[in-house]
């Protein structure tokens, strides 16, 4: 399992493998409706890379494809590895975290169950012990730094949390996976303005921290575009623009046309 | 009032009280059979042993969010291990314990496979077939298992040094078995294993993202329940010294169902409280009717989930939750809630369901 931490600390968005994930060809869709038409884009290790785009145009299939929740041709290798046309499983075993949209938290569960799950995949039956549990708690420890809030509720269920929180862990629950590739669909989907950039600080300091890629659809483009290094922006299944995410910011035409919402004046979409 | 409530609530308080609750009920339970007599002695040992069952049961409705028609073929399917096993080749009544579970454990791995591709109502059907097809399977194999006639076997006999009587003994130990079979199934759930489970129920697609196998804990789970089902099989053979195709008819299935419901899904106690249902009340029904012990044994359960949708063990919680907020409420009362007057209402006030018991509110599947 690839260890995030251990990689040299490089300027951000200048890693030293800039095919950390490369997507090519990429198709993919539902039954007969095929959302995407072949997308090309890679992200360097270490990068926060935006999805953009308006409804529909395919950023959350992306994000399935990626994690092997629909099935995709052509070809998407994360470190090497060929992704497409393993389970979710499988991907999760090689470092692929998926936050899925509208969170999916284990409503049944403690919040610190719920974050035990995050760690399946580490504690396999035959490695088991002392050692694998103090890894765990440290982890858990580490979660509660970055999402304080967590930590006072970590007993209570995830379902009497509320759609922050959820969010909060539901990125916390990922992050137990250690994971070399955080995907994340819509974090800020019916939460405050307040929330969601506190939440988007945080997935900044995960990333600088822990040198974590991250791969994040969104809709509040110009919440995405402070936090993100590069940024692609999708249309109907077809990048339709890709570059440093301060160009594309700065690029306000593009964006309005691409995106329809004004990103210099600041206005949340 | 308030500074009580805090003392009582802090983490080494609550597990002292664990420790003497369970201290307790161990001294009740080991007591028991010294004070009933020998009839009730053997209709609480009945009790124990459909508490494994339905434990069982639990693991995979309650917990696992599948569904199980057929869970008396399991059960017959342990009885039936034994007796053959007590039959034929005159082996100790303990050695026929772990081979019972051993092999239902495989069974149900097996049957766990259709549990992959089919839910809900597809689900139930596909297993009450197993049931269904038990009976006229074990009336064929006469060779074996005797046919329709059944097989008579030796009772469990209590050891001469222990100087107890017949139904004494089988009442302890039945009470072990049990009482480790209850434990086993708490440790599961708390276990890596037992929360991938409930992931899998919570959210399929969410579990699987995070690496946990669907196929390989739907299935286990399917085995574990199985697994519980036939060691309480197995405990009734020791019990009544008796197999015979006619009591495992697919009602017997319906029935294990049914008092895990009443008891109360994804409950750690609710199996024993489904146990005493499934034992107590048909006899009851039989004495308030004799027609029909069947209608009035499904009006109460009708009864039961409109009182107590949560099963017994959700109105006992809901009851210790109602009682708590009474007195939390009545403690900081001046200003904060403007509230009519909340000491008045009357106890058994149902709580709104925001209050949940350990666990869930009962899911059989999802769609």
């Amino acid at each position: 399992m690839s260890e995030p931490t251990t990689t040299a600390p490089t300027e951000a968005g200048a890693s030293a493998e800039p095919d950390f994930l490369k997507v090519s060809g990429l198709h993919a869709g539902y039954g007969q409706a095929r959302v995407l038409q072949g997308l090309d884009f890679t992200v360097a290790r270490g990068e926060v890379c935006a999805i953009l785009g308006p409804n529909g145009a395919g950023k959350t299939t992306t994000m399935r494809a990626l994690s092997g929740m629909v099935r995709g041709q052509g070809s998407v290798t994360l470190n090497g590895t060929e992704l497409l046309g393993r389970s979710p499983e499988q991907a999760a075993r090689l470092g692929v975290a998926h936050v899925p949209e509208g969170r999916g938290t284990f409503n049944d569960l403690t919040v610190e169950e719920n974050l035990r799950v995050g760690a399946h995949v580490r504690t396999g039956r035959w490695r088991r012990g002392r050692a694998e549990r103090a890894v765990v708690a440290a982890d858990l420890e580490r979660i509660y730094d970055y999402f304080p809030k967590l930590r006072d509720r970590s007993r209570q269920t995830a379902g009497s949390l509320s759609g922050g929180e959820q969010q909060m862990l539901a990125i916390g629950r990922a992050l137990m996976l250690r994971p070399s590739l955080l995907l994340l669909d819509e974090p800020s989907l019916g939460l405050a303005p307040l929330v969601t950039r506190e939440l988007f600080e945080i997935v900044r300091a995960v990333n600088e921290e822990e040198r974590t890629t991250v791969v994040v659809v969104e809709q509040n483009a110009q919440l995405a575009l402070d936090v993100a290094h590069r940024a692609h922006v999708l249309e109907a299944g077809r990048l339709v623009l890709s570059g440093p995410a301060a160009e594309i910011r700065e690029d306000g035409q593009v964006a309005e046309v691409y995106l329809g919402v004004s990103v210099r004046a600041g206005k949340n979409g | 009032m308030r500074t009580i409530l805090t003392t009582l609530g802090t983490g080494r308080a609550r597990s002292l009280r664990a420790a003497l609750t369970a201290l307790l009920a161990a001294a009740v339970a080991v007591g028991a059979p010294f004070y009933f007599a020998p009839f009730q002695v053997f209709q609480l040992t009945m009790v124990l042993l459909y508490a494994v069952a339905l434990a069982g049961l639990n693991l995979l409705v309650g917990f696992g969010g599948q569904i199980s028609l057929g869970h008396g073929a399991f059960f017959a399917a342990g009885a039936y291990t034994a007796a053959v096993m007590l039959d034929r080749y005159d082996s100790a009544h303990l050695a026929t314990l772990p081979v019972a579970a051993a092999g239902c454990f495989l069974l149900g791995l097996g049957f766990g496979v259709p549990a992959l591709r089919l839910r809900g109502l597809y689900l139930a059907l596909v297993t009450l077939s197993f049931a269904v097809f038990l009976p006229p399977l074990l009336k064929r194999l006469e060779p074996v298992t005797g046919g329709s006639m059944g097989l008579t076997v030796d009772k469990l006999q209590p050891p001469a040094w222990s100087g107890l009587a017949e139904d004494q003994w089988m009442y302890l130990v039945v009470l072990a078995v049990t009482a480790v079979a209850l434990l086993l199934a708490r440790n599961l759930l708390r276990s890596r294993v037992g929360r991938a489970l409930l992931a899998l129920r919570d959210d399929e697609s969410a579990a699987e993202v995070m690496g946990v196998r669907l196929s390989l804990h739907k299935t286990l789970a399917f085995a574990w329940s199985a697994m519980f089902a036939g060691v309480a099989g197995c405990l009734y053979t020791w019990v009544i010294g008796f197999v015979s195709p006619d009591s495992f008819s697919f009602v017997l299935s319906i029935t294990l169902l049914a008092g895990l419901v009443v008891g109360g899904l994804a409950s750690l106690y609710g199996p024993l409280l489904g146990a005493a249902f499934v034992m107590y009340v048909p006899s009851v029904a039989q004495d308030v009717s004799d027609a029909a012990p069947g209608v009035v044994f499904g009006l109460l359960i009708i009864a039961v989930m409109f009182v107590a949708p949560t099963g017994l063990a959700g109105l006992a919680g809901r009851a210790r939750d109602a009682a708590t907020r009474r007195l939390t409420r009545t403690a900081p009362a001046a200003g904060r809630t403007p509230e009519p007057a909340p000491t008045t209402a009357p106890a058994a006030d149902p709580a709104p369901a925001d209050a949940e018991p350990v666990g869930a509110p009962p899911r059989t599947e999802k769609e």
